[in-house]
């Protein structure tokens, strides 16, 4: 857990451009509150071993949205119900239902439905508010952070110590 | 700086691979763990599989080794089964419908003896049936012993002495009423007041038509007087005599009342023939009601097999999947498939006899979806001890609101040996050697059991363990069923398959019943004169202390007669009588 804090601490404090942090974030979302077998996922895995995206970011946002995700089921059931019962898209839901590859994707499951659409909803907007906090971050509240007498209480610790050691051994800051 | 890293993709194969890597490692595993909770949870005892093995070329699926735990009885396997050959349709596969085209049980046994109890939890118990007729303990031998009349008497309570004790209060209560009217009515003081009264105007000597008149007068007066008294007499004596009527009626009821005890306490403790009516429902009963309720306990077991539970959300269909996430909501198929199907499954089961084979087509719980229902038929092979032996029928669950499963079971020549058919005391029964030919047919349609079967035993050959028996009735008996080489047993189930009545018939009963008959009977003239002079004991002083209280409102009626009489007497001197002997024109 403590080698997981650092990681992400140092992440932030990195050179990583906001947008790849951000992105891995996104994508931890999709995989995170979508069912973690579902087909949809193996694209998100290849998009996010292929693109630049922040790896550590990734597996962070991953547990985190997993753990989120078990609290949003119901919500997910609701949402994924409407739209697959809705009588306006029932023919595109029945032309989806008579394609295999979407039947493997199992997409006229309520959670599959419902969580996928909205990670895809919040995809965006968590994007750019993700980047604006993390720039924000890095502007104002970093050097401040440094500064402060907990900070540097914190640089006495033995997570601050694992950090730095984990920084070193890869060549970072 | 560059957007894309190429050995991300790499990473990505390479991940792949190890997933499928795992998958194949795991699978089989899985599929074990799987069959064998989801059955566990199906049957409600212990499922246990030696091996699962799924191949790619050819797409399916290898069991080895299945036992199925008999929840009623843990240490016994209900059936187990050698291996289980599956091939998978794999285009269906791919739209996540399990289709199996083909799968093959070898080497099915069935109730085998297990080394470790199957029992899962004490709250999975077995679904209830409720059957009337199966246990012993509800049809009993009939008793050949002659009652205790006394014994009887002590726990009856006696019609007879009921209405005697009605009746006494009744006539008391006349009495009274009759007694305290009589005093009200003119007795013979008030009438003898009259008579004086006659005397003197008869002998009196009135002067003058002054006198004359007053005299009439007076005779006018008298009459009138008397004829009212006489009339409140002669109507209450009217009355009496209605009331002794209904009295007497009574009282003749009343008479009869202990010989009505006779009967009925006769009818319900006499030993009768009739008994013996239920002779095949006491040999056969109980067996029959558990083999229908194991039928339906196993049938109800396969419930989910057969029909999967639909629900309807925003007038779409929906499936609750497995694992329980969510659920799937069906959309129009081009071509409608069941989400799983075993398309046809020969079975081969090995039974004491010998072998049964046959075949089950469409295993299905989405029978709506496919059209057709499941089809079985199995028939014995080469059996010993047994001629032939089919069974078929359907479960058909296409409409699951008129859903209706059907059997025909037809077995001819089995061979039956050593059959215990009562373990009462009294009468111990040994079918010790019967061919029997059956025939039967169920119908379940919804809740709705229905049933009949006909079985025909032939050289029959049927005994007692006692030989020697003493009592005369149950040498009868005895002989009667000795003697017997044929006989018929027609079962018929009816209600619902929660709770249903079985009724069995044979000529068997009649057989019996006739052989105890003359016995019965000379018993049960033997108990009735025991009865009736017991009876007559406790009801003979209360009838004799009526007859004296119905006699004490008979002088109440003499009494009236008497008082009528005299006042008719004098009505009629008072007609005679006038003023100076000259009549009246009254």
């Amino acid at each position: 857990m403590l080698r997981a804090i650092a990681k992400l601490l140092k992440v932030l404090n990195s050179e990583t451009e906001p947008g790849q942090i951000s992105l891995a974030l996104c994508f931890s979302m999709i995989v995170g509150f979508t069912p973690l077998f579902s087909l949809h996922n193996f694209a998100v895995f290849l998009l996010v071993l292929v693109l630049r995206v922040n790896l550590s970011t990734f597996i962070l946002g991953l547990i985190l949205f997993s753990g989120v995700a078990y609290l949003l089921d119901p919500i997910f059931h609701w949402i994924g119900l409407a739209v697959l019962t809705s009588s306006g898209l029932e023919g595109l839901w029945t032309a989806f239902y008579n394609m295999t590859l979407l039947r493997l994707a199992k997409f006229n499951n309520s959670i599959v439905m419902g969580s996928f659409l909205f990670s895809m909803v919040l995809f965006v907007p968590l994007y750019f508010i993700a980047n604006k906090m993390i720039m924000q971050y890095r502007e104002h509240v970093l050097a401040w952070v440094q500064k402060t007498r907990i900070m540097q209480a914190f640089k006495a610790t033995k997570l601050y110590n694992v950090f730095a050691t984990y920084s070193r051994l890869r060549g970072g800051v | 700086m560059k957007k894309i890293r190429w050995q991300g993709l790499i990473t990505f194969v390479v991940l792949l691979l190890f997933v499928i890597g795992a998958w194949f490692l795991f699978v089989d595993v899985a599929i074990k763990k799987t069959i064998e909770s989801k059955g566990a949870e199906l049957v409600k005892a212990k499922v246990e599989l030696a091996d699962a093995d799924f191949s790619i070329f050819p797409l399916g699926l290898s069991l080895t080794g299945l036992e199925v735990a008999n929840p009623d009885a843990p240490m016994t396997n209900a059936f187990q089964v050698d291996r289980v050959a599956l091939s998978l349709e794999g285009a269906k596969l791919l739209r996540r419908k399990v289709v199996f085209k083909e799968m093959t049980l070898e080497g099915v046994k069935l109730n085998t003896p297990r080394k470790t109890s199957g029992a899962i939890s004490e709250t999975l118990s077995r679904i209830p049936v409720v059957s009337k007729e199966p246990s012993e303990e509800k049809v009993k031998w009939p008793s050949f012993k002659i009652p205790d009349a006394k014994e009887i008497l002590q726990k009856e309570k006696l019609q007879s002495l009921e209405l005697i004790a009605s009746f006494r209060e009744d006539l008391q209560k006349e009495k009274e009423k009759w007694q305290s009217r009589l005093a009200k009515l003119p007795d013979k003081n008030k009438l003898g007041e009259y008579q004086k009264k006659i005397d003197r105007l008869k002998s009196g000597k009135q002067r003058g038509i002054e006198g004359i008149l007053g005299g009439a007068s007076e005779v006018l007066t008298l009459r009138k007087e008397l004829s009212r008294d006489l009339n409140l007499i002669k109507t209450a004596q009217k009355e009496l005599g209605q009331n002794m009527t209904s009295l007497r009626k009574r009282m003749a009821e009343v008479k009869k009342a202990p010989q009505e005890d006779v009967h009925r306490l006769k009818e319900k403790y006499s030993p009768s023939p009739e008994g013996m009516a239920n002779a095949s429902r006491l040999f056969f009963g109980k067996k029959v009601g558990n083999w229908t309720d194991t039928f339906l306990n196993w049938y109800k077991k396969l419930g989910p097999i057969l029909e999967r539970v639909k629900e309807r959300k925003h007038g779409r269909e929906v499936v609750k999947p497995t694992r329980g996430k969510g659920v799937d909501v069906r959309f129009k198929e081009q071509e409608a498939y069941p989400d799983f199907l075993i398309r046809i499954a020969h079975v081969a089961i090995e039974i004491p006899a010998g072998l049964v084979k046959g075949q089950v087509r469409n295993i299905t719980p989405d029978q709506d979806i496919l059209g057709v229902p499941l089809m079985y038929e199995v028939a014995g092979v080469n059996l010993t001890g047994l001629a032939s032996l089919k069974i078929d029928g359907s479960l058909n669950h296409v409409d699951p609101s008129s859903a209706k499963d059907t059997a025909n079971v037809l077995i001819r020549g089995y061979d039956i040996s050593d059959m215990d058919l009562s373990s009462d005391a009294e009468l111990p029964i040994v079918l010790k050697r019967a061919t029997a030919d059956l025939e039967a047919r169920v119908t379940i349609a919804g809740e709705t059991l229905k049933a009949n079967s006909l079985t025909s035993l032939q050289s029959v050959n049927m005994g007692t363990p006692n030989e020697e028996e003493t009592n005369s009735l149950m040498k009868a008996l005895t002989s009667a069923i000795s003697d017997m080489k044929a006989f018929d047993l027609k079962a018929e189930i009816s209600g619902t398959i929660q709770d249903y009545d079985l009724k069995l018939s044979s000529n068997l009963d009649n057989v019996l019943k006739d052989a105890v008959k003359k016995q019965v009977k000379a018993q049960a003239v033997q108990f009735e004169k025991r009865l009736k002079s017991v009876i007559q004991e406790k009801v003979g002083g209360s009838m004799a202390d009526l007859e004296t209280s119905l006699g004490g409102l008979g002088s109440i009626d003499s009494e009236l007669k008497a008082r009528s009489h005299f006042g008719d007497e004098l009505f009629k001197r008072s007609r005679e009588s006038g003023s100076g002997g000259m009549k009246l024109p009254l």
